[in-house]
């Protein structure tokens, strides 16, 4: 109390200030939870990230070995988890996940902070194009620091029925966008990728993908210019007539394609390891095959573990970092391989058969460099138009 | 003046909810939409530009439009359905009668996404439709596969409980007795029901109908996983503001818009209603 001030426990306890420290109180005992100091070991882990990344068994041991609560919140997609950050969101989570350009856009917004690969000895097993001195996209580049670990990766390759469509046809984007299949094919959901996909096409018809670009930069579909955009929209109307769905999920998109209603698709190849799986213990007769990289290129990603930028030094910041390293230890990958049906960073490839090593495309982690990262789109508002328009066309 | 207060609190305490869970978000919404988007970020310069988007964009207008005639159909084949439903559970259900309009709502136990998701199990390629079909050797029906028809289904399936009760406890309320008084005047049932039963349970009719076309207005999810490549309607589009592409003044103007348009609705039905003539009393005495 200053000194100026009058001294109120001398007057007794007023009603107003009585409401006063009810209402104080309640509120005190209604953020405890929330509300931890700097420096104590966190007891609960708060996690945004993909829901098909979580192993219970794992995390499970893990809030054993370290008495806390793993508490995660699950996205979609990568603006949706940019916007729960950015609206307070590095303080609501600890851990978060993102993929392609994504974290060094949240590096850069210091939504993410800084890591050190010291403290994860799990990331020694990283194949060789995900070290951080080759996989460049989770280093900062004026200071070198990283700021992310990759975690998993893949491509938006097609995955087609090889009784209906013949792997030199589906070799091309073009299949996608080929009146023959009428009725018989489906995209994602996921603007991002549809008009990124479709942008590559566009640009390899218009000669421009090639060329010098307005930002002096190579050629990346999320960076389209007016009149690639104009072309992609052109497309996307008439690819609409060709569809037959835009799907939500990986277990509609399974149906379709097992149910022979669909012929190819774009997807992260999970369906097809599962079909393919299906196959093997001859549940389904079909036969399925997946292009990773069309011939006019194709979207890759690279899952990765980031920590919030209000993670402070000290044992928060330890337990995520032990987390990331139990998450990349060769053991959880494997088990995150089969279970999401993802190719894993790291090098696993001692603890799988021969068929696995070819099914999780673990002896062409090389072909990555020659995909188009998933990134932000340069204009959210005109990709919005152009998907709003091909919607209603 | 123990009443007074037992009013004050028992008006209060949900006016003050309405005040911070409608009336604050919806003001907060409302400024938003006159601020702008740009690379995710918001801009608080004030203009008019998502409201000249929306009105000469013509993608929002379709969407609009096609959710007007998908309310539209929606909740007239509702209020079709629910009638008779209502009117056989009064007439027929004797002591059994809460209990058939309870048994409406037994889908309410479960989420709403789990019922899509079990609908487009049920219309979609494998589902039980086309799958008895495919069994039986014919085609299966594609118009039930990803289409608007689909969603029209999906639509009616979610809130044709709601429309059922609604018209149940109206009729509930209704005294059989004028439709006897109607018929020893000479009038035959079906006049009977037209002159007395139908007037005089309008209001019940009116706010199933309203309750049944202002969700279906905003729908998301049932387009979304029944619609197919053209059944985007306009919450689907609205949501994909707030998600995947981070438009959210857009996205708030289009909430604005939605809300204007669901009050000129129930303006527009009310106007036209001699509330009186059917029986509401919610209007004070003359």
């Amino acid at each position: 109390m200053k000194p100026h001030e009058p001294n109120r426990s001398a007057r007794g306890l007023d009603r107003r200030q009585l409401l006063k420290t009810i209402a104080a109180g309640t509120t005190a005992a209604i953020a405890a939870p929330y509300i931890r100091p700097a420096s104590a070991a966190p007891t609960t882990l708060r996690a945004l990230m993909w829901e098909g990344y979580v192993l219970p068994d794992v995390i499970a041991a893990f809030e054993e070995k370290n008495k806390l609560k793993f508490a995660p919140t699950f996205f979609d997609g990568n603006s949706e988890a940019y916007n729960k950050l950015r609206v307070g969101g590095t303080k609501d989570f600890d851990l978060v996940q993102a993929d392609g350009f994504w974290p060094s856009l949240y590096f850069r917004e210091k939504l993410i902070r800084t890591v050190d690969y010291g403290k994860m000895p799990s990331t020694k097993n990283l194949f060789p194009v995900f070290q951080p001195e080759k996989y460049k996209l989770l280093t900062d580049e004026k200071t070198g620091v990283h700021f992310g670990v990759p975690f998993c990766w893949g491509s938006y390759g097609i995955t087609y029925n090889k009784n209906e469509m013949p792997p030199e046809k589906a070799a091309s984007i073009e299949c996608m966008f080929d009146p023959a299949f009428s009725g018989r094919l489906s995209t994602s959901a996921r603007f991002e990728e549809n008009i990124a996909l479709a942008g590559i096409l566009v640009a390899t018809k218009m000669g421009t993908i090639n060329k010098p670009r307005p930002d002096g930069k190579s050629f990346n579909p999320y960076h389209l210019t007016d009149e690639e955009l104009a072309g992609v929209e052109k497309l996307l109307i008439e690819q609409k007539k060709l569809l037959l769905t835009r799907y939500q999920d990986n277990a509609t998109l399974a149906q379709l394609l097992e149910s022979g209603t669909i012929v190819a698709a774009p997807e992260f190849a999970q369906v097809y390891r599962q079909l393919l799986n299906k196959k093997a213990k001859g549940e389904i007769t079909t036969d399925f095959a997946h292009t990773l990289i069309p011939k006019e290129g194709g979207l890759g990603w690279v899952d990765t573990w980031l920590v919030s930028y209000g993670v402070p030094d000290g044992p928060t910041l330890d337990v995520c970092q032990a987390f990331i390293d139990t998450m990349t230890s060769q053991e959880t990958m494997k088990k995150i391989a089969m279970a999401s049906g993802c190719s894993t960073t790291i090098d696993i490839r001692s603890l799988s058969t021969p068929e696995e090593q070819t099914l999780y495309l673990m002896d062409r982690t090389n072909e990555l460099s020659d995909m188009y990262m998933f990134d932000q789109p340069s204009s959210p508002e005109k990709w919005e138009r152009v998907w709003s328009r091909m919607q209603a066309a | 003046m123990r009443g007074r207060l037992a009013g004050s609190i028992l008006l209060g305490v949900p006016a003050l909810f309405l005040a911070a869970l409608f009336v604050l978000p919806l003001l907060s919404m409302v400024v938003l939409s006159f601020w702008r988007t740009e690379n995710y970020h918001i801009i608080q310069d004030w203009n008019l530009g998502n409201y000249w988007t929306l009105a000469t964009g013509g993608a929002y207008v379709t969407f609009l439009i096609r959710s007007l005639v998908m309310a539209l159909i929606v909740s007239a084949v509702s209020i079709l359905i629910a009638w008779p439903v209502s009117y056989a559970i009064i007439l027929y259900g004797g002591r059994y009668r809460l209990l058939f309009t309870l048994a409406f709502a037994v889908p309410f136990l479960t989420g709403e996404v789990l019922r899509v998701i079990a609908l487009q199990g049920l219309l979609g390629p494998l589902g039980l439709i086309n799958g008895v079909l495919m069994a039986m050797g014919a085609a299966p029906l594609r118009f039930i596969m990803y289409t608007n028809v689909a969603s029209a289904i999906g639509l009616v399936y979610l809130y044709l409980p709601i429309v059922v009760t609604v018209i149940y406890l109206s009729l509930l309320n209704f005294d059989p007795r004028l439709i006897d008084a109607a018929k020893i005047f000479g009038a035959s049932p079906l006049r009977a029901f037209i002159e007395v039963t139908w007037p005089l349970n309008l209001f019940g009719t009116l706010i199933g109908f309203a309750l049944c076309f202002i969700p279906c207005l905003s729908a998301t999810l049932a387009p979304r996983f029944l619609g197919g490549p053209n059944g985007t309607l306009y919450g689907m589009a609205m949501a994909q503001q707030f998600g995947e592409s981070g438009t959210w003044a857009l996205g708030a103007a289009m909430g604005v818009v939605l809300f204007i348009v669901s009050v000129a609705v129930i303006v527009a039905i009310g106007t036209r209603i001699d509330l009186r003539r059917t029986g509401f009393t919610g209007l004070g005495r003359s």
